[in-house]
């Protein structure tokens, strides 16, 4: 239960959708101490509302709501509204009929009731983190861009182009000439610059024009 | 030894052939009887006229002869002796008598000679067949005698006019010397006139004999033949009167047989229907104990819905320890409101589950109690099943109403109208709305209780047999065809009420018109003088 990267759901708002009031508080009162904000209401024009003023990473929806179909709430969504939000379904049932529909929609998870909070979060969890990690590498980028443009920009370039010319196997097969011809770039800058790598064993020569990059030296850095 | 086979024989022979040949018996002998008794008569008749044609005619004839002889001539002759009468007088009359005699005598002769009177056919066969001693015709005598007066006749002839000629002549002596012997002369005549007329006399005996013998053997032949023909069919009767008491005691036998045969089979039908009774009755209580298992495992899908609610909140509660826990947000504020949700729930789920337990459980005795409260919890019962296919209920209750009587069984009926209800409603498209309308209301002395759904009323050919057991418009996984049989039983006999179905086209409370299956339950609500069963 104790996962760290549960931690990573506090940024969220979850949208709970459960027409059984009891469920409702007690669910509510479980996964408000895991995200930012959970919003627990009990119909669709509730949950409509909330979407529409709050921002909502994910929804959690019961399929049988009272008069009214989980299922099609989303599909309302989605075809109607064009609001693209990753959503789990939980039910007591397991037809067929339910199933279909909830694959069609691309729903994230279908989740038995009773429901078991360590495989909603797991889930709410597999869900966020595509996003959290999507926000991280647009932060890197973004640190890369912002170095790039305080430091010798050629520099940059090169070892962008020795991260795009990596084969599968992290080998890279080039020589300087190659190199000089792609990027504006003295000879000695560049071998100073594999030189360096070297001694870092970042970038280390194993054969003659092949280079083997190694990540783990990254982390000794 | 003979007749022994052939009435054996006859006994064998088919009854009507009997029949047939005793009145061919009778008939034909009454017939012959007839026939000869007419035949015989005619025959008599003839014979006596014979008799009387042929032996009295000629005795008449003979006795004139005699007569005119005597009275004619003799007398006028002597009146001539006596001079009482003149000679041509005496003349006139004695050749008148000469011509009498001559026309008898001829005449007498021709019918003795004449064989113009036969005896009749019968008679000459009867007579040839039973010869009858009679004295023979003595011809030869006749002939003589007539011969004799033959002889005699021209004699008088001569001397009567011989006479005439003397008395013309006045020879008185002589004439009366001749008329003498003309005396002599006519008496012998008359002798042999009367030994003729003798003669006759005795053949015609004879011949009366002779015909009293016929008609004897006649009579006797008839008798003969009445009593073969009377004793045959006596012997026929008999035969067939025994035929008949054969027959009547063989189909007797027959009919005493058959009797104990059907007795045998009434009793093995009897026992039969026993075994066949008992069969059904056990096929009923399995019949009973199906729908009893289909509607428990209805019940039992509401029990587990109705469960699934609070257990997920439940485990909900459980969990949220652990993640407070680890939060380390676990306050005693928290545990209790927990812990007291958690009791609230539990109870809930334990009472959930009496409900349904009493609902199986047979009402003993007649409880007082409200017909909304039971409608209310047959609803409650099957509110998930109802929810599931989205179904409306709306109840509208015009009259507070309670009634006595059984009230797991009454709802029980609710249930299962609502449950085909249901079932007719889960056909319907999803968009469609789908609605069971109930009204209850008081109606005289009765309760009301009209459910209507609008799942497009009940098919007609179908209609007539919703209420009979066994009969299922479902797979025989959905339905035993049970349910509506028992609701009309429990109406009918523990409710003494009524229950009719038919198809409507009701608002439902709607705008529009839906096509619509009715139920009617009156339910008398004064039961008080019905003891109960």
């Amino acid at each position: 239960m104790a996962n760290e990267n549960l931690n990573i759901l506090q940024n969220f708002n979850i949208l709970y959708l459960e027409d059984d009031k009891n469920l409702r508080v007690h669910t509510k009162d479980v996964l408000e101490d895991f995200v930012n904000n959970i919003y627990a209401v009990g119909t669709s024009n509730e949950a409509f509302n909330i979407i529409i003023n709050n921002k909502i990473d994910v929804i959690i929806s019961d399929i049988l709501l009272e008069n009214e179909n989980g299922i099609d709430f989303l599909r309302f969504l989605k075809e109607e509204k064009k609001i693209h939000i990753p959503a789990i379904l939980t039910t007591a049932h397991t037809d067929t009929k339910y199933l279909l529909d909830a694959i069609k929609l691309k729903v994230e998870n279908y989740i038995i009731k009773p429901i078991n909070i360590k495989e909603l979060l797991n889930t709410l969890h597999d869900i966020l983190l595509p996003v959290i990690q999507q926000k991280q590498l647009q932060k890197h980028n973004n640190i890369i861009k912002t170095i790039s443009t305080v430091t010798d920009s050629k520099q940059v370039e090169v070892v962008n182009y020795i991260f795009n010319n990596l084969n599968n196997d992290n080998l890279l097969i080039t020589s300087y000439s190659e190199i000089m011809e792609k990027i504006n770039i003295s000879k000695p800058t560049l071998i100073k610059l594999f030189k360096e790598l070297a001694e870092k064993r970042i970038l280390v020569k194993t054969q003659h024009k092949t280079y083997r990059f190694d990540e783990k030296a990254l982390n000794l850095l | 030894m003979f007749l022994k086979r052939l009435f054996y024989y006859f006994d064998a022979i088919a009854f009507s052939y009997k029949t047939n040949f005793l009145i061919f018996i009778i008939t034909g002998g009454m017939i012959c009887i007839t026939i000869l008794s007419v035949v015989s008569i005619f025959s008599l008749k003839h014979d006596f006229d014979i008799l009387f044609e042929r032996r009295t005619k000629p005795l008449i004839q003979l006795e004139e002869l005699k007569d005119t002889y005597k009275v004619n001539i003799y007398d006028t002759f002597y009146d001539i002796q006596h001079g009482s009468i003149s000679p041509q007088n005496a003349k006139e009359v004695v050749t008148l008598a000469r011509q009498l005699i001559n026309n008898r005598w001829n005449d007498y002769k021709k019918r003795i000679s004449s064989n113009y009177y036969k005896p009749s056919y019968i008679t000459s066969t009867i007579t040839s067949i039973y010869p009858i001693a009679i004295i023979e015709e003595k011809k030869i005598l006749q002939e003589s005698i007539i011969n004799n007066i033959e002889k005699k006749i021209p004699i008088v002839d001569n001397l009567m006019n011989d006479i005439f000629k003397f008395v013309e002549n006045n020879r008185s002596y002589d004439a009366y010397i001749l008329v003498d012997r003309l005396y002599f002369e006519v008496n012998s005549i008359n002798i042999y006139l009367n030994s003729l007329i003798n003669y006759d006399l005795r053949l015609a005996l004879n011949e009366k004999r002779k015909t009293e013998k016929v008609f004897n053997i006649i009579i006797a032949l008839s008798v003969i033949s009445i009593i073969f023909v009377f004793l045959f069919s006596i012997i026929l009767s008999v035969i067939i009167i025994n035929n008949f008491k054969k027959l009547h005691n063989s189909l007797e036998q027959k009919v005493a047989l058959k009797t104990k045969e059907l007795q045998k089979l009434n009793e093995s039908l009897e026992k039969k229907i026993q075994i066949e009774v008992r069969n059904n009755r056990k096929k009923d209580m399995i019949m009973f104990q199906q729908s009893k298992l289909a509607s428990m495992g209805e019940m039992l899908q509401n029990i587990a819905h109705q469960w699934r609610q609070p257990l997920g909140s439940l485990t909900m509660i459980i969990q949220s320890f652990q993640t407070k826990m680890m939060h380390g947000k676990l306050t005693d504020e928290f545990v209790d409101r927990k812990v007291n949700d958690s009791l609230l729930l539990a109870d809930n789920m334990s009472s959930t589950l009496d409900d349904f337990r009493n609902f199986f459980n047979p009402d003993k005795v007649k409880n007082e109690f409200s017909l909304q409260d039971c409608l209310d919890h047959s609803l409650e019962l099957s509110k998930y099943l109802l929810d599931k296919e989205m179904i409306n209920f709306s109840l509208i209750f015009k009259d507070e109403i309670t009634i006595s009587g059984f009230y797991n069984e009454l709802s029980h009926v609710f249930l299962n109208i609502i449950s085909n209800s249901k079932d007719a409603l889960a056909s319907k498209d999803k968009n469609e709305d789908k609605l069971i309308y109930v009204v209850i209301k008081k109606v005289d002395n009765f309760a009301q209780i009209v459910m209507i759904d609008n799942g497009g009323g009940i098919p007609f050919e179908v209609l007539p047999k919703v209420f009979e057991p066994y009969y299922t418009t479902k797979y025989k996984s959905a339905g035993t065809g049970i349910g509506l049989y028992m609701s009309k039983q429990i109406i009918e006999k523990h409710m003494l009420g009524t229950i009719t179905c038919k198809n409507v086209k009701h608002k439902l409370g709607t705008d529009t018109l839906h096509d619509c299956a009715k139920f009617i339950i009156n339910i008398p609500i004064n039961q008080k003088d019905y003891d109960g069963k």
